[in-house]
């Protein structure tokens, strides 16, 4: 009889697929372990596989692309010969440049405008006045996915490079025209992000009421440009899908203005309800109170000499509507008669009873600086925030362990500072990565020209000398 | 007032060049500048975007202390001296300010303390029609940049964040 040699396995030591191993650690652990930012290029790319052109310019249509290149299309930027997009010759107040812009302008930079709109593209430089261009984008089109352009309504297509032609070439070919209006009786109207919150109805609710000495306000970035791109984006998913199911391609058609009025919420609806026109309510809200900024009455750093910390650090966002948060909030500051006066929340919400309110909190807190506030608050168990400025953003450090804002070694430009997709939302499997933030004016002129489309260099050459590319 | 009107200009009669002198630099500035056509040199003095003094003609052979940053003759069919012409006119550095101080300054590392090319003029690319590689060699391309950050990596002055 054979003698039975068996090691004894506990089923706990038997290794399991990697996923159970994952149920087993608390989510927090979970969460670090597969959204680690340092595994990014470890990882697959959604979008790999996928090739967009992009003719766009300024930081609308622009962003739009980035977005398919952060998730791994292979996106080529073409710009005008030697100048480029005009966004790179933009900078805050002219003065944060990366250089060079391109072989020929030694003294010309790319402005930090165009950060974040054009992340890992390939940049080509092409006139497509030249007759001799048309030939060439014809062939970029039948390597390629799609095409995204801002031109004005038609323009393309009179050149010969609208859809209507480019599908032909290519039936598979998704399209996409982003700019101020599109086709209606504005069709020859242009646009920038400031026109687009003007026109769309946003602007006209931001800001304080007029009786309190405010106006309109336009957000001071370009919030329009990087909303209305980020809702291309999603128009070309949703085309890419549908190709996938039909083998057709798309036209997509999209005026910026249209996206600031969907940014205005029930405004509209509310008009057609009952005729009323929303107002503007600042640093209010027009649906909980106590719920909006209020000014404290000292920075966080009285002698900074940088007066946008001096003496800009001093705001809070406040959250205390419920009856018993806003009954702890009376009693914090010393106004309990307040919470006798607004017992319900309907009550507290009246145009007269915020005006009281928020003028109590901001008297209570005259006295203090933007921190003491904060903690007094927190310590009370209501929500309080800082409204943290760029400074605050960049030591934060739960932005930092999340990586929602990186530092990247940039192959040409060196150390840089992105955010890019990262601070919209993580992708454990695919993860958004930035390898560069963008390339100097013709850079991949040889790679794209002569690599991908097969031109001999003579002819590219040529191209150069003439002003073509 | 224009645009126009801020910006002062040195027309030399003997040349019929018209040097432009851009705010940026001369808004507040007295010295002695040579005209971009031909060797004269001019005094100005110039408080707030307007002439204080001059432009006044200097005896020939005066020492000067800045040129133009571009200059074009209008009665010659708009023949132009773009930036950065040899002899004629300065370089357009596009330099950023120091932070309060209003005084250019080159930024060559970021606030971690790692080299970021951030001034001009930067060396052309070595490819055709613009093309360039995907590697800044720092120690090939910006010498002196790179041997101060040496000195900043001995000194611990290189941060991770």
């Amino acid at each position: 009889m054979r003698e039975k040699v068996k090691p004894e396995i506990k089923f706990e030591e038997i290794p399991g697929p990697e996923e159970l191993e994952l149920e087993k650690m608390p989510y927090e652990e979970y969460c670090r372990k597969i959204f680690d930012p340092k595994k990014t290029f470890e990882k697959p790319e959604a979008l790999k596989g996928i090739r967009w052109l992009s003719c766009t310019m300024y930081i609308f249509t622009p962003h739009s692309v980035s977005n398919l290149a952060e998730l791994g299309a292979e996106v080529i930027k073409v710009e005008m010969p030697r100048a480029g997009d005009p966004m790179r010759h933009t900078s805050p107040f002219n003065e944060a440049y990366l250089y060079p812009l391109h072989d020929t302008r030694p003294f010309t930079g790319t402005g930090y405008g165009y950060f974040h709109a054009n992340l890992n593209e390939y940049y080509i430089s092409l006139d497509y006045h030249r007759p001799e261009a048309r030939e060439i984008v014809y062939n970029l089109v039948r390597m390629s996915d799609g095409l995204t352009e801002c031109y004005r309504p038609g323009t393309f297509h009179r050149w010969g490079i609208g859809y209507k032609q480019l599908c032909e070439i290519n039936p598979r070919f998704i399209y996409v025209w982003g700019g101020g209006f599109g086709y209606g009786p504005k069709v020859f109207g242009g646009s920038y992000d400031i026109l687009g919150q003007a026109q769309g109805g946003l602007a006209s609710i931001t800001g304080f009421h007029e009786d309190f000495g405010g106006h309109p306000v336009k957000h001071t970035n370009w919030v329009i440009d990087w909303y209305s791109g980020t809702m291309i984006t999603v128009g070309v998913l949703a085309a890419l899908y549908w190709r996938r199911k039909t083998g057709l391609g798309t036209m997509i058609e999209f005026s910026q203005v249209h996206c600031a009025t969907r940014a205005c919420g029930y405004g509209v609806p509310l008009y057609g309800r009952f005729g009323i026109v929303r107002q503007r309510w600042g640093n209010w809200d027009t649906q909980l109170c106590v719920h909006g900024i209020i000014r404290t009455g000292k920075s966080d750093y009285p002698n900074d000499p940088n007066p946008q910390l001096r003496e800009e650090a001093k705001y809070v966002m406040v959250s205390a509507f419920q009856d018993e948060d806003f009954r702890e909030l009376c009693y914090v500051i010393g106004r309990p008669d307040l919470w006798e006066k607004y017992k319900t929340h309907k009550e507290r919400l009246k145009p007269e009873a915020q005006i009281e309110i928020y003028g109590a909190l901001e008297q209570w807190a005259s006295d203090k600086t933007r921190s003491e506030v904060v903690d007094i608050l927190t310590d009370a168990g209501l929500l309080a925030m800082p409204v943290m400025n760029d400074k605050e953003v960049y030591e934060c450090q739960h932005f930092r362990e999340r990586g929602t804002i990186r530092w990247i070694e940039d192959p040409i430009f060196g150390d840089v500072l992105v955010h890019g997709g990262f601070s919209v939302g993580l992708l454990s499997e695919t993860p958004r990565r930035v390898r560069w933030v963008w390339r100097p004016v013709g850079a991949d002129n040889v790679r794209v020209y002569h690599e991908l489309l097969g031109y001999p260099i003579s002819q590219i050459k040529e191209w150069y000398d003439k002003g073509i590319i | 007032m224009g645009v126009m009107d801020l910006t002062e200009i040195i027309w030399c009669k003997h040349c019929n060049t018209v040097n432009y002198l851009d705010p940026y630099t001369f808004w507040n500035w007295k010295g002695k500048v040579k005209c971009a056509g031909c060797d004269r040199v001019y005094y100005v003095h110039i408080i707030q975007g307007f002439y204080y003094e001059g432009p006044k003609e200097m005896p020939p052979g005066e020492p000067y202390d800045i040129m133009p940053l571009y200059a074009d003759k209008p009665l010659e069919g708009y023949e132009s001296y773009k930036p950065g012409t040899p002899g004629r006119t300065r370089p357009y550095l596009c330099l950023p300010r120091e932070i309060y101080l209003g005084k250019a300054d080159k930024v060559k590392f970021s606030i971690r303390g790692r080299p970021v090319r951030g001034w001009a003029p930067q060396p052309p690319s070595s490819g055709l029609a613009g093309s360039q590689g995907f590697k800044w060699d720092i120690e090939k391309l910006s010498p002196d940049v790179w041997k101060e950050y040496q000195v900043k990596l001995r000194k611990g002055e290189v941060r991770e964040w």
